[in-house]
């Protein structure tokens, strides 16, 4: 390994990288150390602020990097963090001599510099490793009166939030009365216009979760066909009214908060004594990765418990603006492994994040859940909306079925045990090889309207259909 | 929900749509929960009602009609192993092209395996997927495809066969009772398709001979152009003329070809393109070389096909050498054509890629000795992705050291150059599916040790074939 910690003072942008870098070396926020036997390369997972943990790789020899973090530092500091315990405690690699397919993928994209790197000559000039190490000076002692005037100031940025969201909440009631009285057939055809202007409002009176949720209302609708569009604007806004109800009824409704305003951050969910936790098997089912119009990218990774006799399942919600390009998730569909996730606190806990990783699980087939998906297989649904019916996707597992095609070609899900009676339609089109499949057990996500295919088990094995 | 509230959802809906206070439509029940002292709250509360009645209540109703397809039909060979897919799927989504992407396949087939239905699946106008797949061909193209593929095809079940399965079964029957074939081609082409009928004519290339050619006469008369010309140019093969009357023609090629003598001793008679004097001519001589056959322009000049070849002179023009061996391919017989194929293979130099337009006539032995030959001059390693109907792995790692293919590989991947690069890409392709597992392993380690990185898209292939190692080539796939 040619490392030294020149020349990881000499890579990094500015001394704060160094400095955030420096807090990343502890072993435990890297579950996953790794290098080559033969070649100079290593690579790891880190713990970051998204739910997935990040990962990263660096070619010790001409110091190409790659990490999945959404930063805008190159490198950021996880690549200086790996390539630190690198140069000093390379010891805490594990040699092996495969490189997984994410490293793999990376180095087949890559172009290997045929000159000298560039990075290593970059100026270390006003940044130092010694100063990046030396411990935080200590804050200064609060006198009592400067603590309440700080927990004053909190209380009233708190209350001013509560009342700029209540006032967002009295616009936007306002607003589907609005669309009430003006007609839904107008409102689906001028959905984009009147939604993004009405976002926006909610932007400024600081409820920016509601607003990211409206904005995304036209692209639900326009999923759908025609006729099928004034029903689901009905769906959408009647949601909306309930939740705006609820947070009424309860502000400090962490959930709610949650839907509306704003999210706890990754440190306030780990710490939260509430919160679930849930060390099991996960096989990642599938992934929903969706452009929002704010421009940000929402990745969604969708995780089965694979211990759980009953389907429970979990969802790891990373977003990166998509400027930043097309990341690679920390999961393919498909993986399993062993972890400790918490979840975040909620009537129907489905958001998590994983907080220990345990290795990796065996392969096999996903749990006999028939039992639970005998009767009618939206039953979960039914019990998900009594708890939040604010909410839209929910996950369900379906019992023995196949896919089978309407006469203008869309694709429905149909029960096996009766043919003639239960069948959900099909978000998309489908890989013609499914239709010729009979699926033991299918996952999918339902919004009330349409089924969004995760995975499937079949006599030919998992399928992958997310 | 009830009769009632479902009426009152539907009244609701349609006041919603059109715009306008619609409390008053409201089904009674929900109207005394909706109440409220502002009509804009009564409407919103309504609205909220009418949402979950929508997500719980009701849900789509499934349409009278809905199309089952027939199971998928399980193939003859086992799936790839589960470890294997991710490799599989690499190398299809470098393979550029369908050529590309059928060699992948073919490959594995020829290991004992098929494809899972979600990483590769044939269309249903697939023509190159190895037969294994003709039962998933015919399943694309039929949603009542019924399984017929262990029944003997006859004049009586011939419409109850889908085209895949019938290709299929006329291929095994051409091979083990051909004249059957024919007999069956022969009473059942007339009603088909000009674009079926040429299909089924092409099946009589396979095992021709003499039996076949009161037929291919017959065929003098079909509707069809290509099918004429098809019959034609098989005809030619059996060293028969046509009945199509293509005297003119001939006559004016023969025009652009140079007859001369060569040799003090023993004077022998030689051939070579006359020198044209527009590019108008060239175009022309073009034509004639694809429309005319092998044995009636022979004819024209007194000699048989082998001393034609014979006599022909090599690399007096490129373009020329190239519409010859195209013609050769086209209309000359098997001997023509493995004699041109071991005339340029011992000339050797650069004529010897004029073996390239043979190989889809060729037999194994000859196309693995001009593949050999290619690697070994090393100077025109791009052409080999040319070849076609070649064998999968069976390339070893003696038949890659046996000249200067490895140096100028190693050397090329040393330096900087893209277009070089990339043909070395393309080469290493075509090296993933010719070799073995062991040589495909060896070469994957040697290309790595050179510098070339070792995830490098373009040894997929090569990968796939190296993990496939322990399953050892099969034939009639």
């Amino acid at each position: 390994m040619q490392l030294d910690l020149k020349t990881i003072e000499a890579l990094a942008p500015d001394q704060a990288s160094l400095g955030a870098a420096a807090k990343l070396t502890k072993r435990s926020n890297w579950p996953r150390l790794e290098a080559h036997g033969r070649l100079p390369l290593i690579w790891g997972e880190c713990q970051g602020s998204g739910s997935n943990p990040y990962r990263v790789a660096f070619d010790t020899s001409d110091h190409g990097y790659k990490c999945t973090c959404p930063s805008r530092k190159f490198p950021c500091k996880h690549i200086l963090a790996l390539a630190w315990i690198g140069a000093t405690a390379p010891a805490s690699f594990a040699r092996v001599d495969q490189t997984p397919d994410w490293v793999n993928d990376w180095l087949g994209r890559r172009r290997k510099p045929g000159q000298s790197p560039t990075q290593a000559a970059a100026s270390s000039e006003g940044k130092s490793i010694d100063e990046a190490t030396r411990p935080a000076e200590s804050a200064p002692v609060e006198d009592a009166a400067a603590a309440e005037r700080r927990e004053a100031a909190q209380r009233k940025r708190a209350e001013d939030t509560r009342s700029a969201v209540s006032a967002a909440l009295d616009e936007l009631d306002q607003w589907v009365a609005d669309q009430l009285r003006l007609g839904l057939a107008g409102f689906v055809d001028a959905s984009s216009e009147r939604c993004r202007r009405i976002a926006a409002r909610l932007v400024d009176l600081k409820a920016a979760a509601l607003a990211g949720r409206i904005d995304e209302l036209p692209a639900r609708l326009m999923a759908l066909r025609s006729e099928e569009r004034p029903d689901a604007a009905i769906r959408e806004l009647g949601k909306l009214v309930l939740l705006a109800k609820a947070w009424r009824a309860a502000p400090d409704d962490a959930e709610l908060k949650r839907l509306v305003s704003t999210s706890e951050t990754r440190d306030q969910i780990l710490a939260n004594p509430d919160a679930v936790q849930i060390e099991s098997d996960w096989e990642v089912l599938g992934e929903k990765i969706e452009t929002r119009r704010d421009g940000l990218v929402s990745h969604a990774t969708w995780l089965l418990d694979l211990e759980s006799t009953t389907p429970r399942f979990a969802v790891l919600l990373d977003f990166f603006p998509a400027s930043a390009g097309r990341r690679s998730g920390a999961f393919a569909p498909g993986d399993r492994f062993k972890a400790r996730l918490v979840f975040y606190p909620s009537r129907n806990p489905l958001r998590a994040l994983v907080a220990e990783r345990l290795g990796d699980a065996s392969p096999g087939s996903w749990p006999d859940f028939a039992a639970d998906a005998a009767g009618d297989p939206l039953a979960a649904y039914a019990t998900f909306q009594d708890g939040a019916p604010w909410l839209s996707d929910c996950p369900v597992i379906l019992p023995a079925g196949a896919i089978a095609l309407d006469e203008k070609e869309g694709a429905w899900w149909q029960a096996a045990s009766d043919p003639h009676g239960i069948a959900l339609p099909i978000a998309g089109s489908v890989n013609q090889p499914l239709l010729g499949l009979d699926l033991a057990a299918t996952a999918a996500l339902w919004n009330g309207a349409r089924l969004e295919l995760l995975a499937s088990q079949s006599s030919i094995g998992r399928l992958d259909l997310s | 929900m009830n009769e009632l509230d479902q009426a009152g959802l539907a009244r609701l809906r349609d006041g919603w749509i059109s715009g306008g206070a619609a409390f008053e439509l409201a089904p009674a029940e929900w109207k005394e929960v909706a109440a409220a002292s502002s009509p804009d709250e009564q409407e919103r509360r309504l609205l909220a009602i009418a949402a979950q009645a929508l997500d719980v209540a009701l849900r789509p109703a499934a349409p009278k009609i809905l199309k089952r397809r027939p199971p998928l039909p399980v193939l003859a060979l086992p799936m790839l192993p589960e470890r294997l897919r991710p490799s599989l799927r690499a190398a299809l989504k470098y393979a550029a092209d369908a050529r590309r992407k059928a060699q992948v396949v073919k490959l594995v087939a020829s290991r004992g395996f098929v494809t899972h239905p979600m990483d590769w699946m044939p269309s249903a106008s697939d023509q190159t997927a190895p037969d294994i797949y003709a039962p998933w061909i015919d399943w694309q193209a039929s949603a009542e495809a019924e399984q017929l593929w262990h029944k003997k095809l006859t004049l009586q079940n011939w419409a109850e066969f889908f085209p895949a399965a019938r290709r299929v079964a006329l291929t095994g029957m051409r091979r083990s009772e051909p004249a059957v074939a024919r007999q069956l081609i022969e009473a059942k082409g007339p009603a088909e398709s000009a674009e079926v009928r040429l299909s089924l004519v092409e099946l009589i290339r396979i095992g021709l001979g003499p039996d076949d050619a009161p037929f291919l006469k017959s065929l003098a008369t079909d509707r069809s152009t290509k099918v004429r010309e098809l019959a034609g140019r098989l005809l030619a093969m059996l060293g028969q003329h046509g009945e199509s009357g293509a005297d003119v023609p001939v006559a004016e090629l023969a025009g652009f070809i140079e007859e001369g003598k060569a040799g003090f001793i023993r004077r022998r008679t030689t051939f070579g393109p006359a020198k044209t004097k527009s590019h108008a001519q060239e175009q022309r001589r073009a034509e004639l070389f694809e429309l005319c056959n092998l044995v009636d322009l022979v004819a024209r000049f007194g000699v048989t096909e082998s001393d034609f070849i014979t006599g022909w002179q090599f690399g007096t023009d490129n373009n020329v050498d190239i519409l010859l061996s195209r013609m050769v391919a086209a209309s000359g017989s098997d001997t023509a054509v493995a004699h041109m194929a071991d005339r340029l293979v011992d000339e050797g130099g650069k004529p010897v890629l004029r073996v390239l337009q043979l190989t889809p006539r060729l037999d194994s032995r000859r196309k693995r000795v001009l593949v050999r030959l290619i690697l070994k001059q090393a100077n025109y390693l791009g052409m080999l992705n040319q070849a076609e109907s070649l064998d999968a792995g069976w390339l070893d790692w003696d038949d890659l050291t046996n000249g200067q293919v490895l140096p100028a590989l190693r050397s090329i991947i040393g330096e900087n150059d893209d277009a070089m690069r990339r043909a070395v890409d393309d080469f290493l392709e075509t090296m993933g599916f010719l070799a073995t597992a062991t040589a495909a392993t060896r070469l994957i380690d040697d290309l790595v040790a050179a510098g070339l990185p070792p995830a490098s898209p373009s040894l997929g292939l090569l990968r796939l074939n190296a993990a496939l190692a322990g399953n050892p080539p099969q034939d009639n796939i």
